[in-house]
């Protein structure tokens, strides 16, 4: 055989192979099933099918926020803001839905229908976003710094409309309907369902569309998908702008289940959101992860805490044990790809 | 900082001075407008302007932990390096130093251990990022929770914070060093940090470390082929960061007289607020380390001031604006000429 053919069958047998992307999502979904089971000898009671479906419905808000977030660090950009804009986002929903006569300042609102107070309340979240955008894109301020001082002024705006407290008495009684709704005759409500179907969305859009892929071209190398032709500015925008309306959906939709518009209600879920995509292999220079990575990241940091919670270690831990799984999961993705291509 | 016009005109010099002096402005600014507001109401101040002996000496105390860490942490953002575990390791710093003094260990030895401690945590964030090459801003988040973690874990359940409480009782001197006037009526803490702020001036000023940051910040690479230990600078800063965090927490801790594991929550904010109001780039290369600590001046006024003036639940809003307007206004005045 020539050398041509030999580098070409090299070639062919390297696209038989998985791709990094695929290799390190494998990764982290076998990381996830090997702790579930350790976690199942190690705690009682643990290995129930209940306890693996809780795994996922009691994180569907973080899960919802970790889709914006994936995206934009696939772009090469940070987006700390979600927690703010989901505790903004509620706030702004109750205090709109509201009655107009309430006894004092914090229980009359905009009396809104409630259908226009979430549509209103979605529009603040994503002038949130727009600002995010804004900021990066126009100013090239970095994204960390941004969204920092973004999430700041979100929460900011929900402690101002709340006092600091909490809006919770003269809402529309159809108000708590969505987020308590529960489908299929099972006790799974409304949110996780729409959790899954954007994570469903979210894979296609990323697999198998242009937008999708150029998301990770932009990330991978901005210059060369501008001399390609590529709007950077315009794709990034959109990404701000979804990670907001998706983080103002949550947001909305937690004050919806909690019949309460709660000023400090996300808080630190911007870190979870990013947590759970660096466990599940997203890098942070851009141009590589994936949306089912990110969801296995998840299901790790949940497996992690729960079962440190069976163990009846204190809930001080928690911040201890984060960190030791993404130091652990950043390290072991490095090395894994590192032998990989040796 | 080099200003290669040949001939600049006179918008230029404007521009060049309001990129120079901007920041005297705006303290001056906020001292006129905070002592012509009306703030009778509030105790802090007793009764009388801004300017009185009592708010200017309590403002000051209560600014020791962030005017000792904006010098060392401009110097780490000059190297284009950032570190958000600063709020944590003072946190860590604050529980430990407690913890030391309320079984028992003096003053002094406590002191110099709680330093050592910030040597360590520095040491680690510098090992992460330079040795195992973690990004900075995640590596750090993972400190971030790491310190938080074990100053939270040190502390036990049921119980806030380290203090006076069972067998043990903190001692009477324990809030001397961040309370009782030494020197014009200010404590140990605030003279420290004019120490440290001192010292960091020098090193930028004067010493190799300094000129390594701006190199480091301005062109890793070329820093790297004239010869320049990039990696080592960064540890240095690293650690130098660690330890006025350390002297941080110890100032925070004896001013509250308690260990809070909380303590220092939200302190990587402040302090990248402080150093971008004071001028450095984000990119790296450029800034001054007396600029940050007018900044921090700047900040400190303000949170107290408005105290006064709005209710506490504004805070938040306040500081993320003010934060953005930072961002904004320091890409408007060291805006590159060539932009790619």
């Amino acid at each position: 055989m020539t050398d041509q053919a030999i580098a070409g069958r090299r070639l062919a047998e390297r696209d038989n192979r998985l791709s990094d992307e695929m290799f390190i999502t494998s990764l982290v979904a076998g990381a996830a099933v090997a702790l579930f089971l350790l976690a199942s000898i190690l705690v009682p009671n643990f290995f129930q099918f209940q306890n693996v479906v809780n795994l996922v419905t009691n994180n569907w808000a973080v899960i919802s926020l970790g889709v914006g977030v994936t995206f934009l660090l696939v772009s090469g950009n940070f987006d700390l803001s979600v927690g703010g804009i989901v505790a903004l986002s509620g706030v702004l929903a109750v205090w709109f839905a509201q009655s107009t006569e309430g006894a004092n300042a914090l229980s009359s609102g905009w009396g809104m229908p409630t259908w226009l107070a979430m549509v209103c309340a979605l529009i603040g979240a994503m002038l949130i976003g727009a600002i995010n955008a804004v900021f990066v894109v126009a100013l090239r301020v970095p994204s960390i710094i941004v969204t920092l001082g973004t999430m700041m002024l979100a929460r900011g705006i929900a402690q101002v409309v709340t006092q600091g407290s909490q809006r919770n008495t003269n809402l529309p009684s159809d108000f708590g309907v969505l987020g308590n709704m529960t489908m299929f005759g099972t006790s799974i409500k409304l949110p996780v369902v729409l959790m899954a179907v954007l994570i469903l969305v979210a894979v296609f859009v990323e697999r198998k569309t242009v937008f999708g892929r150029l998301t990770y071209l932009i990330g991978a190398n901005p210059v060369a998908s501008r001399l390609s032709g590529v709007d950077n500015a315009r794709h990034v925008i959109k990404l701000y702008l979804f990670s907001a309306a998706m983080a103002g959906a949550v947001g909305i939709l937690l004050a919806s289940e909690f019949k309460s518009g709660f000023s400090n209600r996300g808080m630190l879920m911007e870190f979870d959101a990013l947590v759970i995509s660096l466990l599940g292999g997203v890098a942070i220079a851009g141009g590589f992860g994936s949306v089912i990575g990110m969801f296995f990241g998840a299901i790790i940091l949940a497996t992690v805490t729960s079962a440190a919670t069976g163990l009846v270690l204190s809930p001080d831990w928690q911040f201890t044990l984060k960190a030791i799984a993404v130091f652990i999961a950043i390290m072991a993705q490095t090395w894994a790809l590192a032998r990989r291509h040796a | 900082m080099t200003d290669l016009t040949q001939n600049p005109t006179s918008g230029d010099r404007v521009k060049r001075f309001l990129k120079d002096y901007y920041i005297y402005l705006v303290l001056i600014l906020v001292v006129v407008v905070l002592s012509t507001a009306n703030l009778d109401k509030f105790p802090l101040f007793e009764r009388g302007n801004f300017l009185s002996e009592r708010n200017i000496i309590n403002i000051l105390r209560i600014s020791a932990p962030i005017l000792t860490l904006a010098g060392a942490f401009t110097l780490l953002m000059i190297s284009g390096y950032i570190d958000l575990s600063v709020g944590s390791a003072m946190s860590l710093s604050a529980v430990v130093y407690a913890m030391l003094v309320i079984n028992g260990v003096p003053f002094l030895p406590a002191f110099v251990a709680t330093v050592l401690l910030g040597v360590l945590l520095g040491a680690i964030n510098g090992f992460l990022v330079i040795r195992l090459k973690i990004t900075p801003v995640i590596a750090t988040l993972i400190t971030l929770s790491l310190y938080k973690g074990i100053a939270l874990l040190l502390v036990e359940d049921g119980v806030s914070a380290i203090k006076s409480g069972g067998d043990l009782k903190m001692p009477g001197w324990f809030n001397d060093y961040g309370r009782d006037g030494v020197l014009f009526g200010l404590p140990w803490a605030f003279w420290v940090a004019i120490l440290v702020t001192i010292a960091m001036i020098i090193a930028q000023d004067r010493m190799k470390l300094g000129k390594y940051a701006a190199a480091t910040g301005g062109n890793p690479t070329a820093a790297k082929l004239s010869g320049i230990n990039t990696a080592r600078t960064v540890i240095l800063l690293y650690v130098l960061v660690g330890v006025c965090a350390a002297l941080a927490g110890i100032a925070r801790s004896s001013f509250m007289s308690l260990g809070d594991p909380l303590s220092g929550d939200g302190m990587e904010l402040t302090a990248i607020l402080v150093v971008l109001l004071g001028g450095t780039a984000f990119s790296g290369g450029e800034g001054r380390v007396l600029k940050s600590f007018i900044g921090a001046l700047i900040i400190m006024s303000l949170t107290v001031g408005m105290l006064t003036l709005v209710p506490a639940y504004f805070q938040t809003l306040v500081v993320g604006t003010a934060l953005l307007l930072a961002a904004a206004s320091n890409h408007l005045v060291s805006r590159r000429d060539s932009e790619n």
